[in-house]
């Protein structure tokens, strides 16, 4: 039985909206540009906002269907839910915050919310107002609020924006040791890709209303369905060529005149077909040496074109001496002064098979995809 | 903008005062004239505490406070709804409802006599099968005193209701509130400064209300003659004279001032204070 099994369709002025996934006893990461749909889906999961067509369950009981008609109210559904802005009730006091929606007596209510709150290090602050609380304090009441019906699913969207780095980091660790503590199912909706890597169990990329993947983690970023998931995640490298011939499970790929061997994908792509490839930038290796004297092929000797630092590492831009395509690597800083970059700015680059990802090519009417769309 | 030599800016300050200045005065001028006048005339006293004066008094807070009442009861949800609705004409829907502050009072008593009236269009119909007529009561009263007043409290209240953030809603929906406990837990007392704004203003115009009672209720002594209607009266006829209206007019500016003392003193925390406060807590 998972936790949450979600699949809703629906048509907002003209934003189509099509999705469809399921979380169990994990952190189910929404990733995507602000306007994919990400927040439209926990407002539909929290039911308040209604689908054209679909069917969502929580904990095994249906909540909406379209078909048999099916659409329990908000009041209970029985999610926690964290918005971007926090919506903490300002006439109230933190305790009464968090103890709002309990049910019981005021004396259970309030003890229930206290224990909560002694939880999450807020002992103490309970009869302050949350005007007067700190960015990461009132965080950490909004987060108490929504768990205090003891809720088998939290929805958070975007829920640690507005705050600083450092703090953000805290709160991510908190968040996964009470994920870990209450045996809750997380739906986290997050634009931040550093976030959803720390986060995801699994993982959902959203695009103008559409989730273009949903698997695990790992899955995602090193194996992205297409090039625009390869885009949004980061990959760095995503080269377009065409399969020149196949060898024994290994195919043998044109990029702008350069030939790669990659491992052959299931799907087996077609003797000049074309294939997108994606490589992420942190898997190129830097090799000193010609390319002949290293191997037989996925090497190229490149320049140095542009380099970013930052602060942990660099992002290089490399340009081909001969044929190929540019080339974008990341290196931490230690590897970075070990090598000794800062002088030497020829490299033989390694494009490792087991790292480059056959894709299949996008088709005309999705490949375009630069766009972002306005704000939802 | 060029340059400003310190002596512009000086003449512009004085005039700036001067002006202000001149403004107070214009304020101020009555009310002494009010009190220079009741304090000469020895009959002020003695007409204050006469039978007419407190009966009208009586009419005049019991009606307007009713009114108010009403206004509150039935205009609260029409003001949340207008806060809310994307409905389309919504921008004509409240117009309608602002209407009766733009429209001079007598008009809608006139409207309220055509509708309500013993030949209107509900009056007729009620006054034969019931025998029940409205109009020269104090139901007329409170009801021409409702029309022209109950639009300042939806008003106030729509702006208010407006100002709440529908998140925060929302997240009360998921936490098990419905949405009348939401609206009372939450909504009201996020809006409480607007909408007591709101009653203040209602109430004021019911107290003050003046064409649409004459018009619709008359000026029946002891009956439907409220302290404005009294005061108008007290001018006609000789028995009371400028004196009668003198001593009223001090009745009533007595009672407004305290109740807006109290209502001050009722909300501390207007929202220019919470607003206040709200930025202190971001640093």
């Amino acid at each position: 039985m998972s936790s949450l099994r979600y699949d809703a369709r629906m048509r907002l002025g003209t934003f189509e909206y099509d999705a469809a996934f399921e979380a169990d006893g994990e952190v189910v990461v929404l990733f995507g540009h602000s306007g994919a749909g990400k927040s439209l889906t926990l407002q539909a999961i929290a039911g308040l906002l209604t689908p054209a067509e679909g069917h969502i369950e929580i904990a095994g009981r249906t909540v909406f269907d379209r078909v048999s008609g099916i659409d329990v109210p908000p009041q209970q559904r029985n999610v926690g839910y964290v918005v971007q802005e926090l919506a903490l009730f300002p006439h109230m006091s933190v305790v009464e915050n968090v103890a709002f929606g309990v049910p019981g007596s005021r004396v259970e209510r309030h003890a229930r919310a206290r224990a909560l709150l002694d939880r999450l290090g807020l002992a103490g602050y309970e009869d302050r107002a949350p005007g007067s609380l700190s960015g990461g304090q009132r965080q950490r009441v909004a987060l108490a609020r929504a768990l205090a019906r003891d809720v088998p699913l939290l929805l958070l969207d975007e829920p640690f924006s507005a705050l600083d780095e450092s703090l953000r980091r805290t709160l991510r660790a908190e968040l996964l040791r009470l994920r870990a503590e209450l045996g809750l199912t997380v739906v986290f909706v997050t634009h931040d890709l550093r976030e959803a890597h720390l986060l995801a169990d699994r993982l959902a990329v959203f695009d103008r209303g559409k989730i273009l993947q949903f698997g695990r983690r790992e899955e995602v970023f090193h194996r992205p369905a297409s090039r625009r998931v390869a885009e949004l995640t980061g990959v760095g490298n995503v080269m377009s060529g065409r399969v020149l011939r196949r060898l024994e499970g290994v195919l043998e790929v044109d990029v702008s005149g350069l030939v790669l061997r990659v491992e052959d994908p299931e799907w087996r792509p077609a003797v000049g077909e074309g294939v997108e490839l994606a490589l992420r930038a942190e898997r190129v290796n830097l090799r000193r040496g010609a390319p002949e004297e290293l191997g037989a092929s996925n090497f190229v000797q490149a320049d140095v074109m542009e380099e970013h630092a930052y602060g942990a590492g660099f992002t290089l831009r490399f340009a081909p001496l001969g044929p190929g395509p540019s080339l974008e690597v990341d290196l931490p800083s230690r590897p970075y002064e070990v090598l000794g970059l800062q002088e030497r700015k020829r490299w033989t680059l390694e494009l490792p098979a087991e790292d480059l990802h056959v894709m299949r090519p996008a088709p005309p009417e999705e490949g375009g995809g630069s766009g972002v769309s306005g704000d939802r | 903008m060029g340059l400003r030599s310190p002596r512009a800016d000086l003449v512009g300050l004085v005039l700036l005062a001067g002006l202000g200045g001149l403004f107070a005065i214009f304020f101020v001028l009555p009310f002494l004239g009010l009190g220079e006048r009741a304090a000469s005339d020895g009959r002020v006293w003695e007409l204050a505490t006469s039978e007419a004066v407190r009966r009208a008094l009586t009419l005049s807070l019991w009606t307007s406070l009713l009114s108010t009442l009403l206004a509150v009861i039935f205009g609260t949800p029409v003001a949340y709804w207008l806060s809310r609705t994307r409905v389309r004409g919504r921008a004509l829907l409240e117009a309608a409802v602002d209407l009766p502050i733009v429209l001079p009072p007598t008009v809608a008593g006139v409207a309220l006599l055509t509708a309500f009236g013993a030949r209107g269009l509900v009056g007729e119909p009620l006054a034969e099968m019931t025998g029940i007529r409205l109009t020269f009561t104090a139901t007329a009263v409170v009801m021409a005193q409702l029309l022209v007043a109950a639009p300042f409290y939806v008003r106030a209240a729509r702006s208010g209701f407006a100002a709440v953030d529908p998140q925060l809603e929302r997240v009360a929906y998921t936490l098990g509130a419905s949405r009348v406990e939401t609206f009372l837990r939450i909504t009201v007392p996020q809006a409480r400064g607007a909408l007591l704004a709101g009653i203040v203003l209602c109430w004021a115009r019911a107290l003050g209300e003046l064409g649409a009672t004459l018009i619709f209720a008359g000026s029946l002594e002891g009956r439907t003659r409220t302290m404005p209607l009294a005061i108008i009266d007290a001018f006609e006829r000789t028995s009371l004279g400028l004196s009668g209206a003198v001593s009223m007019s001090l009745i009533l500016l007595v009672v407004a001032f305290v109740v807006l003392v109290l209502f001050r003193l009722a909300t501390p925390d207007a929202p220019d204070a919470t607003a206040a406060r709200a930025t202190q807590a971001d640093r």
